[in-house]
């Protein structure tokens, strides 16, 4: 589904990602680890589509068709979803009234009629409560005075509603306490289907003791060092990182 | 904070010279006329037209009321205790399809004590001559009265206007005004409250729009003469093109107005490199026990805001209008008139579009 190959990318002029290949199949949930500045974030962000970042080499496909040339927009209507590390606060922007126009941009391009205001509402709540999210949220600003917390979970509201092709988790566990922890990984969980894929990206090993991946993917100084199944992971915990920097420039 | 000073002297001295001025001949509007009966549609209030300054036919409009007209001086009372539960509309209109010209209006309004009355003021014109518009307007609020208040101004980009609310609050008195400036070419609005009695409260929120090379400037004063009194002023501009505003909010708080509160804050977005805003937060504060704020912020489109919204499927215009809305948003939401707030949230919204689409690249 998703196939990342020899991607360099640069901010600012300085290097992130030095040559990084990654391939998603459909019903796959990848975790990406790996030490702060390894370039985890700068992933996400470049398949959602922000352009601060500029790619100097390589290619990002989804389905065959070449990612890097659309809109952040484009990939969103296309089943991409990014889940982000510090979801933003847009005071004024009513959450219900978001949900539902990300929705109906999702469906349009599907060639879907927009979904009625009941059908949506029931939907809404339906996902909130597998979320243990408070209803009340729907006629919030979003995320405006969140916690931490609330702020990840509405992030796996979006998720659940848009029911994206490719979702992209970018450290969705941090900050969490082990409720909400809980609560956002039986959305993630609920979410696992044969046609969607999932990339998790995390430090810590605590989130896969509930969201089981089926691949792990260690990510150092841009591109991925080492891959393997979730005893990777447990790996990880007991070593530490430079376990790997040592192994990879041995 | 920006200090630089507004060359806008001569406008006061165009608006009295307007006082002077011949003038047009006082018409009526027939209540077929079409701009009227436009505007008549989208806001329910009884309204009286004032056109080209001029105000006639007055009577019988407003049931209760106590409406005069003298000396081109428009009077409206509300007699003691009467809670008019309608909305007193005063639309001024300025017709330049003869000509370019100027206009002057004068409208005192007088609320007796306990009374209650809602009022929206509207400006606009007709046709594209150059036009000078000038609207004086006094308030009294005796002892235990209110008003909801709302002024909006959606003037030509080559019309002129400029426009001051004087008024005077008695004891327990409240005014709750909010200003919408979304047109005009150049425009000034002044407003000099004065708290006279204790328990006195008012609020004034206001929200301006400009692009082109508009100007627009809002004035507030609150005098704050006895305590316990309050007073909250909120303004957001949104600034695209080459325009440029000014927001100056004055709040004088008197020797002995114990128990004072008195909060400003003005809010800006800026939409390109070539809009300026200028913004004068100032209290003046000799007496000793006041609670008193203020706080002004500028700052373009969040751009994280942006993209945050454009992954979750919204084009970039979208956005922006999803973001430039919701600022102006706050200020819709906080005007008095409730039946009122849907149409104005749409004429903003549809100001807002224009705004975008004057930044498109």
């Amino acid at each position: 589904m998703l196939e990342i190959n020899d991607l360099h990318a640069s901010v600012g002029g300085s290097e992130i990602l030095r040559g990084l290949s990654l391939s998603v199949r459909a019903g796959e949930v990848h975790a990406i680890m790996g030490p702060n500045g390894s370039g985890k974030s700068t992933l996400a962000q470049l398949i959602a589509g922000n352009d601060a970042y500029t790619v100097s080499r390589g290619t990002v496909e989804l389905d065959g068709e070449d990612l890097l040339p659309l809109s952040p927009e484009e990939r969103a209507r296309r089943g991409i979803f990014l889940g982000f590390q510090y979801p933003v606060e847009i005071p004024g922007v009513n959450n219900a009234y978001l949900l539902k126009a990300a929705l109906n941009a999702r469906r349009k391009y599907a060639g879907l009629s927009e979904i009625d205001a009941f059908e949506f509402l029931k939907l809404a709540r339906d996902k909130m409560a597998m979320l243990n999210m408070d209803p009340k949220f729907l006629n919030r600003g979003v995320n405006e005075g969140f916690s931490g917390g609330e702020k990840k979970r509405n992030e796996i509201l979006q998720m659940a509603i848009l029911e994206p092709r490719l979702a992209v988790l970018d450290e969705t566990d941090s900050g969490l306490d082990i409720d909400a922890l809980r609560a956002v990984a039986n959305g993630v969980n609920a979410l696992r289907d044969p046609d969607r894929a999932i990339i998790l990206v995390t430090h810590y090993q605590r989130l896969l003791d509930y969201i089981e991946p089926d691949h792990v993917h260690v990510l150092s100084e841009g591109r991925i060092v080492r891959s393997g199944d979730k005893s990777l992971a447990l790996q990880l915990e007991e070593k530490g990182y430079d376990w790997l920097r040592e192994a990879a420039s041995a | 904070m920006n200090q630089r000073t507004t060359p806008l002297q001569s406008i006061d001295t165009l608006g009295a010279m307007a006082l002077d001025a011949p003038g047009g001949q006082p018409s009526v509007t027939p209540p077929a006329d079409a701009t009227v009966a436009a505007i008549a549609s989208q806001f329910p209030a009884n309204w009286l037209v004032i056109r080209n300054g001029k105000a006639s036919d007055v009577a019988a409009q407003l049931p209760g009321l106590n409406v005069a007209l003298t000396q081109d001086v428009l009077s409206i009372q509300v007699p003691a205790q009467l809670v008019h539960d309608g909305i007193v509309g005063l639309l001024f209109i300025d017709d330049t399809e003869n000509g370019a010209g100027m206009s002057h209006a004068r409208v005192v309004i007088e609320l007796q004590a306990g009374s209650a009355v809602n009022i929206i003021e509207y400006h606009s014109t007709i046709g594209n001559a150059m036009h000078h518009a000038h609207c004086a307007m006094e308030l009294s609020l005796a002892a235990g009265a209110r008003c909801n208040f709302i002024r909006f101004q959606d003037r030509q980009t080559q019309h002129d206007q400029t426009g001051s609310l004087t008024a005077t609050l008695d004891m327990d008195s409240q005014l709750h005004h909010t200003a919408f400036d979304l047109g005009g070419n150049v425009v000034r609005n002044e407003l000099n409250i004065k708290l006279a009695g204790a328990g006195a409260m008012t609020c004034l929120y206001g929200l301006f729009m400009a692009g082109g090379d508009q100007h627009v400037e809002n004035h507030s004063r609150v005098d704050h003469l006895v305590g316990p009194a309050s007073s909250e002023q909120e303004y957001r501009g949104i600034a695209a093109g080459a325009s440029r505003c000014v927001w100056r909010g004055v709040a004088v708080v008197h020797r002995g107005a114990d128990g004072t509160n008195a909060s400003q804050a003005n809010h800006n977005l800026l939409l390109s490199a070539a809009a300026i805003i200028d913004a004068t937060p100032q209290l003046e504060i000799y007496a000793d026990d006041v609670k008193a704020s203020h706080g002004t912020t500028f700052g373009g489109l969040d751009q994280n805001a942006l993209f945050y919204l454009r992954t979750r499927g919204l084009d970039d215009a979208a956005a922006r209008r999803l973001l430039i809305g919701a600022h102006a948003g706050k200020i819709v939401a906080r005007s008095p008139l409730p039946a009122l707030q849907a149409r104005i949230s749409e004429i903003v919204a549809q100001r807002v579009a224009t705004l975008i689409a004057e930044e498109a690249p």
